[in-house]
């Protein structure tokens, strides 16, 4: 269970920050439509307390018409039925992962029947890693393709990733229109996170202004978004507008680099990074966390041994490219010796004693007796092919 | 199973409001509306210039107090979720860990060259998993190209699966007959397994087929007598008891276990392929995975713990993990000898030695051990010098 605890977090937090959101947002609704059928209310009690009789007439029009109160309560209870009901779609996202991820302690408490369940639950986790995985590396058909094959979609968390999609596709043909609308609609998130996206934008906007020689429209456009950044970025406008003074070959390398259009694509990495903080995802994923912890614990320095002598087909690590995926990773820790023949695969221990050939080679003894009742008390060193008796054979004692 | 079990009693909360707000906003607007739509019915029917009477006055006045109560009243009861929801969120991180990255480094695996690695041993994975929709998607999405004798015996090995569990035999006897000295070389019993069960089938079909299974056994059962000359044995015996029930014979388990037989040559061939195209028999994507999710609790510990007591500095650049992990016995590949003085694992530079009464300690520990000329064994009471011991391979 140590695992879920461990390695489930993004699963339930990204839906709880849309749960947060749609809130939010239906917060607001609500708050609006509530002003606006008040305001009505006001207008229908004005008229009411107003000097002399009241006309039937007037009241009607302020109840009726298009724009007046009746409607207006019919508006807010649309609305509030629309975002009440989005709510409750986005917590029952939270509960279905929650119960998907209490199947797996279901599974593991009933440890006699289920190991092909287990491994079923396994696989659909490794899904859902290598679903993210993709993602975060922009493989959208092969996510959903995924996703949809595992039946894994409503756990993971493809929505969010499909949006950023369409924001990324709109940078990266330098388009700035959706990632303002993004920052907008999470201004205040992104204000408390001290996100520098919408003032990279603007910048990059007035630099795209200067290359294309509409100088005076650059201006305009620092004039107009600009000052609501001075406090923190004074320096970088300042730096920004001296562009106005240079062409655009310019080759001093302070200004050159604002007009490198790679400026984009790190806009883009940039835009990626804060929508994984704005919902709380790590910047690595899941998945290359759990390989790399996965790839030290079963990694050994004999999966390294020259001419790769010791190699075991059936080890990961010594898999051509997860051994080389784990070159730069730390070893298992091991204090106590676990010692196999590498005849036979077993165990070495009081019932197989190690034995050690003359050459230095250590073989399990169930091994070596057989082999030298086949060879006529010969032994063959497996490794160097060199020939013993099996009289020269000595014991070892690993304590 | 806590930890799902506390965010789930929040979320089941935040549930529970929602739907009752859900009701009550729902009932409550509906009246208010309703409510409004009568009187403006009374009003519309009124003559042209009635004006109101005091009566209707108060009513209306009335009407619109409990509007304005009951809509203000509804938006500050959902502003009044909002502890509720974040009170999830809250459980969420007190009851999961957040930063589960803490105990990885990010720099290992976001090179280009790492991604490509990585991208290339997913394509295999979903290949070896006769995913190849996804495996191709992937491939194509990340330009990597997978070699078609990378994925080709994969694509057959899984068409073979397939048709096994769909007890066709045909297409693995074609396989083991192509790779017939391959397996041969690898002590493999896969295609004399294969003719035994098709053998069998024949005899079960009853009398009749006599003839067939003799002639079959004649053709097919000869290149085997050498290594199963028991085994062919027993199956002749079997045409004792054609004309009788076979069932009631003493080789009625080879009739009664049909689907262990099936299931024991599927293992045995997915066994022996893997064995011949030199990959392991489970995924090693898998394998990895599954014992990253067992380490990472654990490192994720004994971080917390480093924290703790400041010594985190021992964590970076380290050579091994600091704490070892037991994946279990069915995940250990390798032979480890750790030291029992120095109680570290060994290496190139610090190999195993063997001191002449047989038992072993690293070439570091016999060093410190050394007396001069001579050592005494920390096992038992030999002394001897220590250029007798001998260099070992494990």
């Amino acid at each position: 269970m140590a695992d879920v605890k461990s390695l489930e977090h993004p699963t339930l937090k990204v839906p709880y920050e849309i749960l947060n959101k749609k809130f939010r947002t239906a917060q607001k609704s609500l708050d609006r439509e509530v002003s606006h059928v008040q305001q009505g209310v006001g207008e229908v009690e004005k008229c009411l307390s107003s000097e002399g009789g009241v006309k039937a007439k007037d009241i009607t029009n302020l109840l009726g018409n298009s724009c007046g109160m009746v409607e207006k309560l019919h508006v807010l209870k649309r609305k509030a039925d629309e975002s009440i009901l989005e709510e409750l779609t986005a917590a029952n996202v939270c509960k279905r992962r929650l119960e998907h991820l209490k199947e797996h302690a279901t599974v593991t408490a009933s440890n006699t029947v289920s190991t092909g369940t287990l491994n079923q639950w396994r696989k659909k986790r490794l899904d859902r890693m290598v679903v993210e995985y993709f993602l975060r590396n922009g493989f959208y058909n092969a996510a959903i393709k995924l996703a949809e094959r595992s039946e894994i979609k409503e756990y993971t968390n493809i929505d969010i990733f499909l949006n950023s999609r369409e924001v990324e596709k709109s940078l990266a043909s330098h388009e700035t229109q959706k990632c303002l609308a993004w920052c907008h609609d999470n201004k205040s998130k992104l204000r408390k996170l001290k996100s520098t996206m919408e003032f990279n934008i603007r910048v990059q906007e007035f630099v795209e202004l200067i290359r294309k020689d509409r100088r005076m429209d650059a201006i305009k456009h620092a004039r107009k978004y600009f000052p609501s950044f001075e406090d923190e970025h004074l320096v970088t406008i300042q730096k920004v507008m001296a562009l106005l003074a240079f062409s655009v070959g310019t080759t001093l390398p302070d200004y050159a680099v604002l007009f490198d259009m790679r400026r984009w694509d790190k806009l883009i990495e940039q835009f990626r990074q804060e929508n994984y903080k704005l919902f709380q995802l790590s910047s690595q994923s899941v998945f290359t966390v759990t390989l790399q912890a996965g790839l030290s614990a079963l990694k050994t320095p004999q999966c390294y041994s020259e001419n790769n002598e010791n190699r075991n087909p059936a080890c990961p690590v010594c898999q051509e490219d997860l051994n080389k995926l784990a070159d730069p990773l730390p070893f298992a820790h091991c204090s106590q010796s676990r010692l196999y023949c590498h005849i036979t695969g077993l165990p070495l221990n009081e019932n197989n004693q190690p034995m050690m050939l003359p050459n230095g080679y250590i073989y399990g003894e169930q091994a070596l007796e057989v082999m030298a009742k086949e060879n006529n008390g010969q032994i063959i060193c497996p490794k160097t092919k060199e020939i013993f008796p099996f009289k020269k054979v000595e014991k070892v004692y690993v304590m | 199973m806590e930890a799902c079990l506390a965010v789930e009693k929040d979320v089941d909360k935040v549930l529970t409001k929602f739907e009752s707000i859900n009701d009550h906003s729902n009932r409550v607007l509906s009246e208010l509306v309703n409510q409004l739509d009568d009187l403006k019915n009374e009003l519309q029917n009124a003559p042209e210039d009635h004006v109101l009477t005091n009566v209707q006055q108060e009513l209306l006045k009335q009407t619109m107090t409990k509007v304005k109560d009951t809509i203000s009243r509804l938006a500050t009861e959902h502003r009044d979720l909002h502890s509720s929801v974040s009170k999830v969120g809250k459980s969420i991180d007190r009851n999961f860990v957040q930063d589960f990255a803490a105990c990885s480094r990010e720099d290992v695996f976001n090179s280009a060259e790492k991604i490509q690695i990585i991208n290339k041993i997913i394509c295999q994975h979903y290949y070896r998993q006769g995913m190849h929709d996804i495996a191709d998607a992937l491939a194509d999405e990340s330009d990597i190209n997978v070699e078609s004798h990378e994925k080709e015996p994969f694509t057959e090995l899984h068409h073979i699966s397939e048709s096994l569990k769909n007890k066709d035999l045909e297409p693995l006897l074609a396989w083991a007959t192509a790779h017939h000295y391959a397996l041969e070389a690898q002590n493999s019993s896969l295609e004399f397994m294969i003719h035994k069960l098709k053998y069998i089938e024949l005899l079960r079909k009853g009398p009749a087929y006599q003839g067939d299974a003799i002639t079959y056994a004649r053709t097919y059962f000869r290149k085997f007598v050498q290594r199963h000359e028991k085994d062919i044995q027993t199956l002749m015996g079997m045409l004792l008891y054609v004309q009788n029930d076979i069932t009631q014979s003493p080789y009625s388990t080879y009739f009664t276990s049909d689907s262990e037989m099936w299931l024991e040559i599927y293992e045995m061939f997915i066994r022996d392929a893997c064995q011949l195209l030199g990959v392991c028999v489970n995924s090693p994507l898998i394998t990895c995975i599954n014992a990253g999710c067992q380490t990472i609790p654990a490192l994720l510990n004994i971080k917390q713990v480093m924290m703790q007591r400041q010594v985190t500095g021992i964590w970076k650049g380290s050579e091994e993990l600091p704490i070892e992990i037991d994946l279990g016995t069915d995940n250990r590949y390798h032979s480890m000898f750790a030291c029992p003085i120095l109680r570290q694992q060994s290496t190139k530079n610090n190999p195993p030695m063997r001191l002449i009464c047989g038992h072993v300690i690293s070439r570091d520990a016999l060093q410190k051990l050394c007396n001069g000329n001579k050592m005494k064994c920390p096992y038992c009471p030999m002394e001897q010098a220590p250029q007798d011991a001998r260099l070992i391979y494990f």
